[in-house]
């Protein structure tokens, strides 16, 4: 053990509320010892919740470990706490870059070089992110034109913090937990909505299990106005998604997914 | 042949189609029939039919027009619907295999024909 | 929900909650009511039994007068109600269900469910013989006994 470490644990010892885990937590994982790390973090974390230095930390060690989903996760709760965390903002750029969403990681790039211009590693990143976008764009024509759909933002409609139409998160009653939809000529439409999927997932449920389909995933909806996309976050409840015709069904998919990720961590905090 | 059990034949040649049927979306029962040994055409008809006419209200709900394609998916497969006109929907089962894609199409091709 | 023996109960209810449907009620041939829900006075159980018996026996003799095998249900279709009656075998002998249902639910989806209820009932019924055939004379006698007992009155 080298002595960094060794004092740094001494010092989280002798007073196991002090803010030494941050050290301790990161010099672990510099030196690779991921599980050691992940223990210290979760220990910090378990005392200082809404501290977005400990969300960035166990982010880090959960994408040294592979588990992206992880991190993505962490680094959610770390913009929670503060939206104006550049390096959450970065590695979730970095996520959606690697898992190919190159709109999304320009996105959060953007806002990270919004809040801090002076990082060079910002306006690095989002150069290769043009150069990426664009090489993807002459690769597949049709790819133009498709309306970009933050997948922050939907986390944000997931949690009730931003105004946008489009996402319904709905209890097992069909009440509106969170999220609004609108209809061109019948405005919010939200809670008319909510009642008639209530139930939609025990159907949903029962018509895979009796017809030896397993358990259900997700529900994909194609209407002539527009796409629908629904999934459970959890077993009480339904993240109903709706956009464009244009935007393919797939990618809306992808969209939903991480909103049900952000309903998810959202529900846990309510509770 | 019919042109039902046309579209029934086009869908269930489809790699990884267990069966197709169509059924009637009111009553939930089976029209015509192609289905795989041991699958249960009334349930497939009757839960599908369910499934389509809650996502059906669902849509009309938020001001849209009934679907033209509903996916749900299994961990274990797939039920595809394709609503089509005088109340007649065709129904898809498929296995994790399934060319989706493929059969999505071949049941919107089919259901505009039947229309 | 009311049943003359505990062993209904369960398949009956999970049938109710399945299918949606909105009343229950069902009987031997003999018109004995063994179980019902969602009728709320005797009356409408006795008229309902009645009818429902009479019903299932005119179309299993219209049946046996065409040499058909005996129909498998009789659905009547409305705009707001639809109703559902069909005879089954039992260890305890020949039933009917009478099952009432609105738009909510399909034909498809009472008759599904219904069907798995019928596979239930038969894998729970106590093993023991039959009631002998009662007698059109018994036949209110039979009806007025079970359903003071349903009733409690």
């Amino acid at each position: 053990m080298s002595d960094d470490i060794r004092g740094l644990t001494a010092r989280l010892a002798e007073e196991p509320s002090s803010l030494a885990f941050l050290e301790l937590g990161e010099a672990l994982r510099r030196r690779g010892q991921l599980e050691a790390a992940y223990k210290v973090a979760r220990g910090g974390l378990s005392r200082y919740p809404d501290l977005a230095d400990a969300h960035d930390l166990l982010a880090h060690i959960l994408g040294d470990q592979g588990d992206l989903a992880g991190a993505f996760d962490a680094w959610v709760e770390a913009l929670r706490v503060d939206p104006m965390r550049t390096s959450a903002l970065k590695g979730i750029g970095f996520l959606y870059f690697r898992a190919g969403d190159v709109a999304a990681a320009r996105e959060h790039l953007q806002r990270a070089a919004d809040i801090d211009p002076d990082d060079a590693a910002i306006t690095q990143a989002l150069a290769r992110m043009s150069e990426a976008g664009r090489a993807r764009a002459s690769a597949s024509p049709a790819g133009q034109g498709i309306p970009v759909v933050a997948p922050q933002e939907a986390a944000a409609e997931a949690s009730g913090d931003n105004t946008d139409h489009g996402l319904l998160l709905v209890d097992g009653n069909g009440l509106r937990l969170s999220g609004h939809l609108r209809s061109g000529s019948l405005g919010d439409v939200g809670d008319r909505v909510a009642a008639e999927l209530a139930g939609v997932s025990k159907e949903a449920s029962r018509t895979t299990r009796l017809l030896g389909l397993g358990t259900w995933q997700t529900i994909a909806v194609e209407s002539p106005e527009a796409n629908l996309f629904l999934l459970a976050p959890t077993p009480d409840t339904v993240l109903l998604t709706i956009r464009e015709t244009s935007l393919p069904m797939a990618r809306l998919g992808l969209i939903a997914e991480r909103a049900a990720r952000d309903a998810r961590a959202w529900l846990g905090h309510q509770e | 042949m019919s042109p039902a059990n046309a579209a029934l034949v086009r869908v269930t040649q489809v790699p990884g189609v267990r069966g197709s049927l169509l059924i009637s979306a009111t009553d939930g029962l089976v029209v015509a029939e192609r289905l795989m040994d041991g699958i249960d055409g009334r349930a497939v008809a009757a839960l599908a039919a369910s499934l389509v006419q809650r996502l059906s209200r669902a849509a009309i709900g938020a001001g849209m027009r009934i679907p033209t394609f509903v996916h749900l998916r299994g961990n274990e497969g797939s039920v595809l619907a394709a609503p089509g006109q005088n109340d007649l929907v065709l129904v898809a089962l498929t296995g994790l295999d399934a060319n989706l894609g493929l059969a999505r199409l071949e049941m919107l091709d089919a259901v505009g024909r039947l229309n | 929900m009311r049943a003359l023996e505990p062993w209904v109960v369960e398949p009956l209810q999970t049938f109710l909650a399945e299918s949606s449907a909105r009343l229950i009620l069902l009987m031997t041939t003999s018109g004995q009511v063994v179980a019902q829900h969602g009728f709320a006075r005797s009356f409408e159980v006795m008229t309902a039994a009645a009818l429902g018996s009479a019903i299932v026996a005119s179309t299993e003799e219209l049946a046996r007068l065409m040499g058909a095998p005996r129909f498998g249900a009789v659905v009547h279709g409305g705009s707001r109600l639809s109703c559902m009656l069909a005879a089954f075998g039992t260890p305890r002998g020949r039933w009917i269900g009478l099952v009432v249902f609105g738009p909510e639910t399909s034909i498809g989806l009472v008759q599904l469910f219904f069907d798995r209820m019928v596979e239930e009932l038969v894998g729970a019924a106590p093993r023991q013989a039959a009631a002998p055939p009662i007698r059109a004379e018994n036949f209110e006698r039979e009806l007025n006994a079970s359903l003071k007992e349903l009733f409690g009155r």
